[in-house]
């Protein structure tokens, strides 16, 4: 009994080396980032201070917190009340007046889904609003994108879609929506290539 | 370091006059750096063949240094007992430099300024395997470096070996639904990274590829000129994966490439022979070979750099994506990351279970190029 113990001790031992290749204790790096990340402890490195001069304020989503870039004061002429200090219908009444907005062009979803009243209000300027007529504001803009645009949205919070801002390291810091998109023009245009290597060509002959 | 010396010490009468006095910590005060020892000289301005081969011969017979248990580069050469005639054909090249360094020394013409280039060029052809290393070491060969820098084009340069940090684990994600092939990272890497001009060298590929057909490099295209996205295309890049088993690291024969601790593989460009095995070794194409004296014009020089990523390079040395090892070790993103204009590129801590770059891993249907070689690259492809 007592060999037989010793024996099954061995063959044990043997097992737990052999397990072990030359490259590491881990069978693959999936387990390896598991196992190494369940003791992991912030390495102290911040990304602060890569931000920059970019105003931000932070926003908590699900269990996703990080900060977006403020958006009311790179708006130009915010607040829209500055001008829109009478209710729509009768700015859009007076004649001769010049119209304001001539650069905007909608070109997003079709006319039958939306116009500029499914995001802004005629009664307050200063304010967007939802579907179903809550107030969001300007700095939230990207909980109007979700209404539709829902994967990307959840995308976002993650981290999966969108734009870092900075550094990999805490605090994490992304643009929002319309960094990127013009929510009037949402489709973002093509372009020609950053470059040509020209080199390549000589090569390839 | 002071008197354990591991080369011979050549002594331009520069030492006498900045005696150990910590100076160069920011490489701007004139005079070598650190490995400027308290030993007494061995040579004076006029070395003599003799005195040179009886300090050869010194170095040669002496054992291992003392209270050393690891052996660096030198040593691992030095030990092999041989005799003079053997060493010295061995030492042929490195002398050339020596050569060098006692014809100037020599000079009455000479001035200061080339005297000290003579003795960085001195200490720099013998230092060690970067890996093997000391802090002290390490802080004393990027001390040259900017020196040396400075002495011949007369501009600061910011030179830092930061080490790993514990708890990083750099990993890469690249969506290849939002790759529209604009090529912005291709240029932000060329920039961030002093890559050679004349060859146009790039360590990012872009490829252009047919819709429906999967991965085809064969009829892929990385050298597209026309406007993006093209029609009935996708777009993905590559670049060094930085594997966690990587076969380059493998068969490096002079050690001069391995796997830092936060998953970075790196090479030491003073350190690589030039053989190209772990070119070929590369299942990726992920590195690159300096056929000629890599060139950037001086103002385009990025001068934020690292020993082990983009300080300037020098011809028949290997080169490669380090994950901009010079901005994510001090917490920032890649250059790519940055200046992808589509966010197609994600860059993070795999160890931080709050990262995006975990996020992306763990909600996304996420793959790696040729995972059954088992490589384990740290650079995985997803789509929306």
């Amino acid at each position: 009994m007592k060999t037989f113990g010793i024996v099954c001790s061995l063959i044990m031992l043997c097992g737990l080396f052999s397990c072990k290749h030359k490259e590491g204790e881990y069978h693959s790096l999936k387990e390896k980032i598991e196992e190494e990340s369940k003791h992991y402890a912030d390495p102290g490195i911040s990304s602060e201070a890569y931000i920059g001069d970019i105003n931000t304020i932070e926003i908590t989503e699900g269990e996703h917190t990080f900060l977006i870039p403020e958006r009311k004061s790179q708006i130009k002429s915010f607040a829209c009340t500055e001008c829109h200090s009478k209710p729509l219908e009768q700015m859009q009444n007076e004649p001769g007046e010049q119209k304001a907005h001539w650069d905007i062009k909608m070109n997003h979803a079709n006319a039958n889904a939306m116009n500029c009243a499914t995001c802004h209000n005629g009664n307050d300027m200063d304010n967007l609003h939802s579907l179903t007529g809550n107030t969001i504001d300007f700095n939230q803009s990207y909980q109007l994108c979700a209404q539709c645009h829902n994967n990307q949205v959840e995308d976002w919070k993650g981290g999966a879609h969108g734009k870092n801002i900075g550094g990999w390291a805490k605090p994490r810091a992304a643009f929002t929506c319309v960094n990127c998109h013009n929510p009037h023009e949402p489709q973002i245009a093509s372009k020609w290539p950053a470059r040509f290597n020209t080199e390549k060509v000589k090569e390839r002959k | 370091m002071g008197d354990k010396k591991k080369w011979f010490q050549l002594d331009l009468g520069l030492n006498k006059k900045q005696p150990n006095a910590g100076t160069c910590g920011c490489g701007k005060t004139s005079g070598g750096c650190g490995s400027h020892a308290a030993e007494p000289p061995k040579t004076g301005h006029a070395i003599s063949s003799a005195e040179f081969d009886a300090a050869v011969e010194q170095e040669l017979t002496q054992e291992t240094m003392v209270g050393q248990t690891r052996k660096d580069g030198f040593q691992q050469v030095f030990d092999v007992k041989m005799d003079r005639r053997s060493a010295f054909r061995k030492l042929t090249a490195s002398l050339l430099v020596g050569a060098g360094a006692v014809h100037t020394s020599c000079s009455v013409t000479a001035g200061e300024e080339t005297k000290e280039k003579a003795q960085l060029d001195w200490e720099e052809q013998f230092k060690g395997n970067y890996k093997l290393m000391t802090e002290e070491e390490k802080q004393a060969t990027v001390d040259r470096l900017v020196r040396s820098y400075q002495l011949r084009k007369k501009e600061n340069i910011k030179m830092t070996a930061t080490d790993a940090s514990k708890d990083v684990l750099f990993g890469y994600a690249f969506n290849i639904s939002k790759c529209q092939g604009y090529m912005d990272c291709v240029s932000a890497c060329v920039k961030e990274n002093n890559q050679d001009r004349n060859s146009e060298m790039q360590y990012i590929r872009i490829h252009e590829m047919k819709d429906g057909e999967g991965f085809k490099f064969n009829e892929a295209d990385d050298n597209y000129y026309h406007e993006v996205p093209a029609e009935g295309h996708f777009y993905m890049g590559t670049q060094c994966f930085h594997c966690d088993n990587p076969p380059c690291v493998e068969v490096c024969p002079v050690e001069a490439t391995w796997r830092e601790e936060d998953g970075l593989v790196v090479i030491d460009y003073d350190w690589c022979i030039g053989c190209r095995y772990c070119m070929a070794a590369c299942p990726y194409d992920g590195r690159r070979f300096n056929w000629s004296k890599p060139e950037v014009p001086e103002e385009e020089v990025n001068k934020n750099q690292h020993y082990l990523g983009n300080r300037l390079r020098k011809k028949g040395v290997m080169e490669k994506c380090t994950f901009c090892v010079q901005r994510s070790r001090s917490g920032k993103d890649p250059a790519c990351v940055e200046a992808c204009p589509t966010g197609a590129r994600i860059f993070g801590n795999l160890l931080d279970p709050d990262s995006t770059i975990r996020w992306v891993l763990e909600n996304k249907q996420v793959f790696r190029l040729k995972e059954d070689l088992g490589t384990e690259p740290k650079f995985w492809y997803f789509m929306d």
